[in-house]
């Protein structure tokens, strides 16, 4: 099994965006601050604070309204190391 | 003009289907496709509702609202009841959409509803509701929902049975052919094959991003310098074309442009106010003939919006050259608004211009009238817009905050915006002169000074309000007392709320007398307010209060009352005119007089369910529950409880006859106490429970399981705490003056003592019911009982009581109390003309015998009618004189004849 990153329905996390087509530096205010990165291969990657799902699901709504072809959102895992010896509590074992 | 019979036609196939979803990115050419399929199809073969979605429309009375607009300028016969229902207070999304369906259904020949722009509805209530709405479409409505994302509505399901037609961003690109079309033909262009192919491959069909390109390359000598530069560039394309769009207008209208980008609708005053110049109706006429993305909102052209795509990129380019200028044109674009008495547009620029103070002051000002049009989702998307602190220092807006939780039935957070509100109240010292100065002048904003004034009532009145909710009788009776002295003497609404809030609180603690006063109260000050729907929904309080008490004619002579005022002489009934009827039905039923409660059941039905209170679907199935069980059809009447159970509404009533506690006695009767016996189980009842008024109903549901229990078992020990619970219920009904819980404890005790083989004991309490009942005329509380009943009934009729308990026990045995068979007449009176017939051989006239039978004077009317047809006369003298002579005026009471055809006489 692979190991997922965790990320609760209130946890806010990091995100990168990539769009097919390049976007001008003066769309970094439409994101709400988001920095575009131009990549060679002629997307643009979005990359910015932490989001929590509804501003993430609110910047996915303004790159459809845009027609711009979404590529990935890419989840950036902030600690990889640690995160993947955490282990989610046991109920149980509180119970008693 | 491209045409494009090929999306035509697959829009064609829509006839066989209920749903079409026209599904692609901004600029593909959604709308323009839908127009130019409608216009192409001929005008008698269908009628089109269109409707254009916004953000506003997230709140379902908003959306509803529209939505049945747009469907009456299609078939204007529609939607009467369902936007009464949505005016009328507090409206009921279920009543609303099922009202709608049935609008829908009445359409004659085909409709097409268009839903455009539908992804701005983010709402889940109204995804519901259309959800729905898409799964009771008659077949004769057909739905098309436009947008750039996919509806949320079960499309897999209609997929699969082929119930549903999509056009996606695949099928609505340009291809070659098109484009070529479309530059060379329709833009006047005059492109190579081989450039035509170039800019299709770099757009991908992109409708919006061709016409970008077409209307940079129009007038330009040799468009291979702007395809080579296009064709070589990885920007955003629409980004990109829009630049070299604008590079090529004048500075004036580039200017227009960028600055009237903020407005979601344009007009030439609007803009002119933007601006800050004249001639915007000239400009935007200008844009309009050179496509510059103008979509034309109305016949006249007056009012625009550009279309989405560009309009982003346009804020984006004003946002990047102008960023000082952006807070100043909002408002502009606010004042305006305000200044025509929009506020909810003043309010979207204020908000968006960042003057959150500013906003504020134009919600507080719209406060009551966002109230009295229930747009509470509206109210609430400004009011999170809103930051923490500008609310705080506005007690009436913190107020409104509370009342807007309040109405979704929310009490978390209701206390903190009270206390906001009133720190504001008790730091305000008077001053010699009178007037009130807030302490900290400074600090606290009042823009509705008639709103701040009602503060220190509204807020006692939306804590007795929480108090009730969370189940706190003492602290609702304190808070509505103190509501009601703060409130004004004119303020009728006010007053009626606390009243209101008093009588329910009394009522829940059983004291009857106090909460029917209270109700009274409530009921008058909306009378005054004119606020009739909720006098009818104060009546169904009282009457259910009267009911309890055991007083049958007080019960039915007010819902009589009330049903004139919500029935106008002309047009359709009010609200509440539904609920009457029932509540009419019940007592009707209660009284044994299954025929007239068959009617107004029958009329509350067709009234429709815009006349109806909310709590009418579940009080509707109640009643007609009983009337069935009375006929005899158990299986149906409990179907019907397990629906009322489902559709049940308290609406702040208290549940003092739950419904399973009613399907366990029907239970009970039937003699399947083990699944009463489960019910009480559930409810944790048992026979040692200390007594409150709002268990008595399932306390003396209990007795009844338990010895029904002891009817088929013989286990001792359930029939002594039976009979033990029955000692301690019975005085507390007495005390309490809940004549009807004696009753029904009487009855119960008769039942119980004959089921132990104690006919005295049980024939006491029954000569008690009855002298209690007679009054009144109860039937079906003695004859729902059936055959244990009928016997005792029997033995009881051999003494002092007869002529009540034979009546009784007509109803008991169906078909014993039917009219007798006369000679002489074609058709035989029923019972009920026999009455009537009975009294028009006395001295009383129409108004009095309507009184003395507990009906309007509108059935004797009809009665009358039917007894003189049936009797072949034409006025009263003569239907008395041929009575006497087929003998049918014999005195009911001592002369009822209990067999058909041997009158006793």
């Amino acid at each position: 099994m692979t190991k997922q990153p965790t990320v609760g329905p209130s946890d806010s996390s990091r995100y990168e965006i990539r769009l097919a087509g390049h976007l001008d530096s003066r769309w970094a205010a439409w994101f709400d601050g988001m920095t575009l990165t131009r990549a060679d291969d002629g997307s643009t990657v979005l990359t910015g604070a932490a989001l929590d799902q509804a501003a993430l699901h609110g910047l996915l709504r303004k790159v459809r309204d845009l027609g711009l072809p979404l590529l990935a959102v890419t989840h950036i895992d902030p600690d990889p190391p640690h995160t993947s010896t955490r282990r989610p509590a046991d109920p149980s074992k509180d119970a008693t | 003009m491209v045409p494009r019979s090929r999306l035509h036609e697959r829009l064609g196939r829509l006839d066989e289907s209920s749903l079409a979803v026209v599904s692609a990115p901004a600029g593909f050419g959604k709308t323009t496709l839908l127009t130019e399929w409608l216009a192409s199809l001929p005008a008698q073969q269908r009628s089109v509702a269109w409707l254009s979605l916004d953000q506003r429309d997230n709140d379902p009375a908003l959306f509803w609202t529209y939505l049945v607009a747009a469907l009456r300028t299609a078939a204007p016969e529609m939607g009467a009841g369902t936007l009464a229902l949505l005016e009328s207070t507090p409206s009921s999304l279920d009543a609303v959409l099922t009202t709608l369906a049935n609008d829908l259904s009445g359409i004659s020949g085909d409709l097409v509803l268009v839903l455009d722009d539908y992804h701005v509805i983010e709402a889940r209530e109204v995804h519901d509701g259309m959800a729905f709405l898409v799964e009771h479409l008659p077949p004769q409505v057909h739905l098309v929902i436009a947008g750039r994302a996919d509806p949320a509505l079960p499309l897999a399901r209609l997929r699969g049975r082929g119930d549903l037609v999509e056009v996606r961003a695949a099928d609505l690109r340009f291809t070659a052919d098109e484009a070529a079309a479309y530059l060379n033909g329709s833009m006047g262009l005059t492109l190579t094959t081989g450039d035509v192919a170039a800019l299709e491959e770099r757009t991908e069909g992109w409708i919006a991003a061709l016409q970008l390109a077409a209307l940079s390359m129009q007038g330009r000598d040799d468009p291979a310098d702007f395809l080579a530069g296009f064709a070589g560039d990885d920007r955003y394309i629409i980004d990109y074309l829009t630049e070299e769009v604008l590079q090529r207008q004048p500075a004036q209208v580039r200017d227009f442009l960028l600055r009237t980008s903020i407005l979601s609708r344009l007009t030439g005053p609007l803009c002119d106010a933007v601006t800050g110049r004249d001639g915007g109706q000239a400009m935007l006429a200008t844009l309009d003939r050179g496509n510059l993305f103008l979509v034309p909102l109305d016949d006249h052209r007056r009012w625009y919006r550009y279309h989405h795509l560009f309009a982003d990129v346009l804020r984006v380019h004003l946002q990047a050259e102008q960023p000082d200028d952006v807070g100043g044109l909002h408002q502009r674009a606010g004042d305006w608004y305000e200044a025509i008495g929009d506020p909810a547009e003043a309010i979207h620029h204020a908000l968006a211009g960042g003057d959150v103070t500013r906003a504020a002051d134009l919600v507080e000002s719209a406060l009551p009238a966002l109230q009295q049009g229930r747009q509470e989702a509206t109210l609430r998307g400004w009011l999170e817009a809103l930051p923490d602190e500008v609310i705080r220092v506005r007690p009436v807006l913190s107020v409104g905050y509370a009342g807007a939780l309040m109405v979704r039935g929310e009490v978390e957070g209701v206390e903190a915006r009270l206390r906001d509100a009133e720190r504001w109240l008790t730091t305000t010292t008077t001053t010699a002169s009178g007037q009130r100065s807030p302490a900290s002048p400074a600090e606290m904003v009042v823009v509705d000074q008639a709103g701040f004034r009602r503060l220190p009532s509204a807020i006692a009145m939306y804590r007795a309000g929480a108090a009730l909710l969370s189940g706190d009788g003492a602290g609702t009776i304190s808070h509505a007392r103190a509501a009601l002295d703060l409130a004004a003497v004119d303020d009728h609404l006010g007053r009626g709320g606390a009243a209101g809030l008093l009588g329910l609180a009394y009522w829940a603690r059983g004291d009857l007398d106090a909460g029917h006063r209270w109700y009274a109260d409530a009921a008058a000050s909306l009378e005054k307010a004119g606020h009739l729907s909720d006098v009818a929904g104060c009546a169904l309080g009282l009457a259910d209060i009267r009911i309890a008490q055991g007083r049958l004619r007080e019960a039915m002579s007010t819902c009589e009352r009330v049903l004139q005022m919500v029935s106008p002489e002309t047009g359709p009934a009010r609200r509440g005119a539904a609920d009457m009827h029932v509540a009419i039905a019940g007592v009707l039923l209660e009284r044994g007089d299954l025929e007239a409660a068959r009617r107004h059941l029958a009329t509350s039905t067709d009234l429709g369910e815009h006349a109806g209170m909310p709590q009418n679907p579940y009080r509707w199935r109640v009643a007609t529950a009983r009337l069935r069980e009375a006929e005899g059809d158990v299986d149906g009447a409990l179907a019907l409880l397990d629906e009322a159970e489902r559709r049940y509404v308290g609406d702040y009533f208290p549940q003092v006859r739950p419904v399973p506690a009613l399907r366990a006695r029907v239970h009970a009767r039937q003699g399947r106490w083990a699944d009463a016996l489960a019910w009480a189980e559930e409810r944790g009842l048992s026979a040692g429970d200390d007594l409150d008024h709002l268990r008595e109903f399932e306390h003396l549901t209990l007795v009844r399981v338990l010895v029904a229990r002891f009817a088929a078992e013989g286990d001792e020990r359930c029939i002594s705490g039976a009979v033990r619970l029955l000692e301690r219920l019975l005085p507390a009904a007495e005390q309490g003056g809940r004549t009807g819980s004696v009753l029904d404890a009487l009855v119960v005790r008769a039942l119980a003592e004959q089921a132990r083989h104690d006919l005295p004991a049980a024939l006491v309490a029954l000569r008690r019911a009855l002298t209690l009942a007679e009054p009144q005329g109860y039937v079906r509380v003695f004859a729902d009982e059936g055959r244990p009943m009928a016997v005792l009934l029997r033995a009881a009729a051999a003494g002092t009581v007869t002529g009540y308990a034979r009546r009784i026990l007509a109803a008991l045995a169906p078909g014993a109390d039917s009219a007798p068979v006369l000679v002489g007449l074609v058709e035989p009176l029923s019972a009920r003309e026999l009455d009537v017939l009975r009294l028009l051989g006395s001295d009383l006239d129409g108004p009095d015998i309507a009184r003395e039978l507990f009906v309007s004077v509108n059935t004797v009317r009809t009665h009358t009618k039917n007894i003189y047809a049936k009797l072949g006369v034409t006025n009263r003298r003569a239907a008395v004189r041929r009575g006497e002579e087929l003998d049918l005026l014999a005195r009911p009471r001592d002369h009822r004849p209990e067999h058909a055809g041997t009158p006793d006489r």
